[in-house]
């Protein structure tokens, strides 16, 4: 058997497990390079996954440990945005966390989170689905609480750590409702064994229900997305992009898997509970954004609106839709954990000059930006643009894919809902940049931290690349699409 | 071989815009704006001699998003091409009418270059998405100029000119996937190709026709605007710096107008019910028309006058476009050209008299003429030009359009004439004998005539329209090929 392309989770999960044991005898002066180390260990991945060309096709790669594992260009894809996006946090987190002598095991858990998103990419079998699942929860609510000085933070890791022990119980007895109707937990295997026989209506509902509890508490879509700004507002802002940007995304692929692969056979109720969960959340993620006074708030309800965007796939499913989701994913990735970035880099700014500012990413700490820090600036305004949907970048095209897509399919009603909320996001967004461009400046000129420019730097090339040249994107999105059945 | 001379126009001003933006002094931001600026008008006057007005010009086509069928595609004919000279006349010279600006001028120009950017890239698209974008990018840099060195009210006007136009652009942007998916469905072939798609259109079902035309139609006459989808404006113009304001009326209005030519005139015959069309957007050409005349009469600002003067005058491109006779479609398309020229010197002349005199409240001016006798010729030149004084090219446009229409709108035309015309005339004169002649008033106190550069902006603006009011012909020639070309398939 070649197992070649897991090759990419291998360099992870080692990595990770060896900066954890020499972490122990390291003095704290060495552990400044484990970031590094981290970080080349991530490009390695990706640079494997984009040179072994998985993603250039439709056909499965291959399929490991009894069919529990698959790789294929949905698996991929996905992987890439894990990736992608744990990379720009580990390289911002090179200079946030340079004094802390604990980073060996920050590290080791931000690539044990990775791992685990990774593997719920490429599960093929509910059991290891669940696992990867856990695996990625575990290390981010250990990861929120990082900042073990700060009650904030402290508060953030609880929330998110109870809401998610308990959406994980939902998630998991779904999961064995699922076993027991269907008396498998292969993913195919569920798929057929539904295609032919059916499931009773009632079981199937109750299954759909659990499900989809569980999956978007990690989308966090409403009503389930409590959670989701007081963690991003609390934990320390490089882990609110991995959250936000990353574990975010895991639900998504695991939702792709369960409900589009195993559950296509439920697809009118799934379409006719997406559609309300995707309006409602579009909707209520917009509208209280424009009133958050806290930029990681904000970004976290515009987040929450995003994910409501992202779940219109569930709705349309057509393989454009399915495609032009994957590719919002994307986009997404880069967007969020951009525009957090730059949120970090202007509070991790202010903390250096003085350590006891409060509220120090509140929108009045952004005024007049553009003098104090005028790249940081520059890359929040691309990034805030981009999440509007402004051409030319990634933002527009996906929903420019997604919004058509709708269109063909016939969801008028949903795209004008869709469109209208677009139109609403650009007035908070249009704010951040008055305050960033008008507005005198708070204080006098700040130093910009070059690891946090050279991570929003990836970002800004990606929505440029993406927004420009869309077409290899949109095919590596439209195989892994078409992966799914679509 | 040929050199790709719509990408360089298009290239050459996003290359300045950088070079303006990262430049450390204003010197070198400005020369190098009015550098980049320039060149385009050189290579359009280039093309303009070699072009055949009667097709389209195809200069440069490649595969972009070959999924979808999207394509980098780039051409000029009798329509966009009188616009893109327009574009590259007004740039530059707003450039120059601005070189005095001190309030971070790196950005300031770098702006106005991205709006030429944006400009020729909607007028010389041939496809929906390249057009699409181009049409969304010019919002940013007016957002920016708005927000930045805008007026007392600025935020305000800011972010209401920048959602609402962009709601109207995103109902646009569904009628674009519309026609895409109809036609896609129809013949199977995924192109946003706007003549191929725009071609397409006469082969919908009729349930879906009216939704599609009336959605593109909406986000073109925001743009323009008409009433009542105007309110935007006035707003933006009173806050807008002046280089802002004669950037947006000169040319972003413009681009609604020519959508109108583009993308509605070869759909026009083809709605389920052409005559209740016309008579729909014939109403709102006259009611712009009319109640935009009497809007600016009501005005104390002389700024706010001009901007509500500007809704009343694209009013003619509307009712020119509805009326589809050869002669005042044509007229229409003059009136865009025209009125772009006009419309500088009215708000170059507000910025002179609010940098010298501190105030655009009309009555509160008088007798400016005394301090200021080089503004009060140029103004009054333009004043007589807008109000449509033989000679000048105004009055070729407005009088083509009522002479054309005549034929086949001739209610809308009485209304417009006796309803329009006298108050037209009524408001530019009452606003200019009130600020300009008269006895100075003393509490102005010192006021100073305006600045060299300013001047030759506005006297080579006033120029050219005296010379396209006494001939015509070198942007009418070829926009009645354009004109006669689009008409050619339309058949009443």
């Amino acid at each position: 058997m070649n197992y070649s392309h897991v090759i990419p989770e291998l360099i992870v999960v080692l990595v990770g497990l060896i900066l954890v044991f020499f972490g122990l005898f390291l003095p704290l002066r060495v552990k400044k390079g484990l970031g590094c180390i981290s970080a080349l260990a991530l490009i390695a991945s990706i640079v494997y996954i984009l040179k072994s060309g998985v993603l250039l096709t439709s056909e499965r790669a291959g399929v490991y440990f009894y069919e529990a594992y698959a790789i294929d260009s949905l698996s991929q894809f996905f992987k890439l945005v894990f990736l992608t996006v744990s990379l720009i946090v580990v390289i911002a987190s090179i200079k946030r966390y340079e004094d802390n002598k604990y980073q060996d095991e920050y590290y080791g858990l931000l690539l044990f989170a990775t791992f685990g998103m990774m593997i719920v990419a490429s599960s093929n079998d509910l059991v290891t689905l669940f696992i990867g699942f856990e695996l990625a929860s575990m290390s981010t609510y250990i990861l929120a609480g990082f900042d073990k000085t700060n009650p904030k933070s402290l508060e953030a890791a609880m929330k998110y750590y109870i809401i998610g022990s308990i959406s994980s119980a939902i998630m998991l007895f779904g999961l064995s409702l699922l076993y027991g109707v269907t008396g498998t937990t292969n993913i195919e295997g569920i798929s057929a064994y539904v295609a032919a026989n059916g499931i009773a209506d009632a079981t199937g509902i109750a299954i759909l229900v659990f499900l989809i509890a569980g999956f978007a508490f990690k989308m966090a879509l409403v009503p389930f997305h409590m959670w989701a700004p007081d963690t991003y507002e609390g934990a320390p802002t490089v882990i609110s992009a991995m959250l936000a940007a990353g574990s975010k995304k895991m639900g998504f692929v695991a939702a792709f898997k369960v409900f589009i692969v195993a559950l296509i056979a439920l697809r009118l109720d799934l379409q006719s509970v997406f559609f309300i969960l995707a309006i409602i959340t579009m909707t209520y993620g917009n509208v209280v954004a424009i009133s958050q006074k806290s930029i990681k708030r904000m970004l976290a309800y515009s987040s929450v609106a995003q994910a409501g965007y992202i779940a219109m796939a569930f709705v349309i499913m057509t393989p454009l839709a399915m495609g032009a989701g994957m590719l919002y994913i994307l986009s997404h990735a880069f967007m969020k954990s951009g525009a957090f970035m730059a949120a970090g880099a202007v509070t991790h700014m202010l903390w250096t000059k003085n350590k006891n500012v409060e509220n120090a990413d509140y929108l009045k700490n952004f005024a007049g930006l553009s003098k104090r820090a005028p790249y940081t600036a520059f890359a929040m305004l691309i990034f805030v643009f981009a999440l509007a949907g402004i051409p030319p970048t990634a933002g527009f095209v996906s929903k420019f894919f997604l919004f058509s897509s709708a269109i063909q399919a016939g969801y008028i009603a949903l795209v004008v809902v869709a469109i209208l909320n677009s139109a609403l996001s650009l007035y908070y967004y249009a704010r951040l940049v008055k305050y960033m461009y008008v507005l005198p400046p708070a204080g006098e000129t700040l130093k910009e931290p070059r690891a946090y420019l050279l991570a929003m730097l990836i970002a800004v090339i990606a929505i440029f690349a993406i927004g420009i040249y869309p077409a290899p994107f949109l095919g590596w999105a439209m195989n892994a699409a078409a992966t799914i059945g679509m | 071989m040929s050199l790709p001379l719509i990408s360089l126009m298009i290239v050459i001003p996003l290359i300045g815009a950088i070079i303006a933006f990262l430049s450390k002094t204003r010197n070198q931001a400005r020369y190098a704006a009015i550098i980049a600026s320039i060149i385009p008008l050189f290579i359009t006057v280039k093309m303009y001699f070699q072009l055949d007005p009667s097709k389209m010009w195809v200069v440069e086509s490649y595969d972009w998003i070959p999924v979808a069928g999207i394509k980098y595609a780039v051409g000029v004919d009798g329509i966009s091409m009188p616009l893109i000279l327009l574009a590259n006349i007004v740039i530059p010279l707003t450039i120059l009418f601005a070189f005095g600006e001190t309030k971070q001028t790196s950005k300031f120009y770098g702006l106005l270059l991205l709006e030429q950017v944006g400009v020729i890239g909607v007028f010389s698209s041939l496809d929906f998405f390249m057009f699409y974008i181009f049409w969304e990018v010019t919002l940013i840099p007016m957002y920016f100029l708005i927000s930045i060195w805008g007026g007392p009210r600025k935020d305000y006007a800011a972010i209401k000119f920048f959602i609402y136009t962009h709601v109207a652009s995103l109902v646009m942007l569904l009628a674009i996937f519309s026609l895409y998916f109809t036609a896609l469905a129809k013949t199977g072939v995924s192109s946003f190709d706007m003549a191929y798609l725009i071609g397409m259109y006469s082969g919908f079902d009729p349930a879906i026709k009216d939704i599609i035309f009336f959605a593109l139609l909406f986000g073109f006459l925001v743009k323009m605007p008409a009433v009542p989808f105007h309110t935007w404006l006035p707003d933006a113009h009173v806050e807008a710096p002046t280089a802002g304001s004669v950037v947006l009326a000169a040319l972003l209005l413009k681009m609604g107008g020519y959508g109108l030519f583009r993308v509605m005139l070869p759909m026009l015959p083809h709605t389920t019910n052409t005559s209740m069309v016309i008579t729909v957007v014939a109403i709102i050409a006259v009611v712009s028309i009319v109640y935009g005349a009497f809007l600016a009469l009501a005005q104390k600002d002389l700024k706010k006058m001009v901007a509500y003067s500007s809704i009343s005058h694209m009013g003619y491109v509307t009712l020119g476009f509805v009326s589809l006779v050869p002669l005042s479609v044509t007229g229409a398309m003059y009136q865009q050209f025209s009125h772009g020229l006009i419309t500088c010197i009215l708000f170059m002349s507000c910025g002179v008299i609010q940098h010298g005199a501190h105030t655009r409240i009309i009555n509160d001016l008088g007798g400016l003429v005394h301090k200021m006798p080089k503004l009060t010729f140029l103004m009054l030149g333009g004043f007589l030009a807008s109000l449509g004084l033989p000679g000048m090219s105004g009055f070729v446009a407005e009088f083509t359009v009522l002479a054309g229409s005549i034929t086949t709108l001739y209610v809308y035309v009485l209304i417009a004439v006796f309803g329009g015309i006298a108050v037209t005339a009524a408001y530019h004169l009452w606003a200019i004998q009130k600020a300009m002649f008269g006895v100075f008033n003393e509490k102005l106190g010192d006021v100073h005539d305006m600045a060299k550069y300013e001047m030759v902006s506005m006297a080579i603006l006033l120029l050219l329209v005296i010379y396209f009011g006494i001939q015509p012909g070198l942007v009418w020639d070829v926009m009645k090929s354009g004109a006669n070309m689009v008409l050619a398939g339309v058949n009443i």
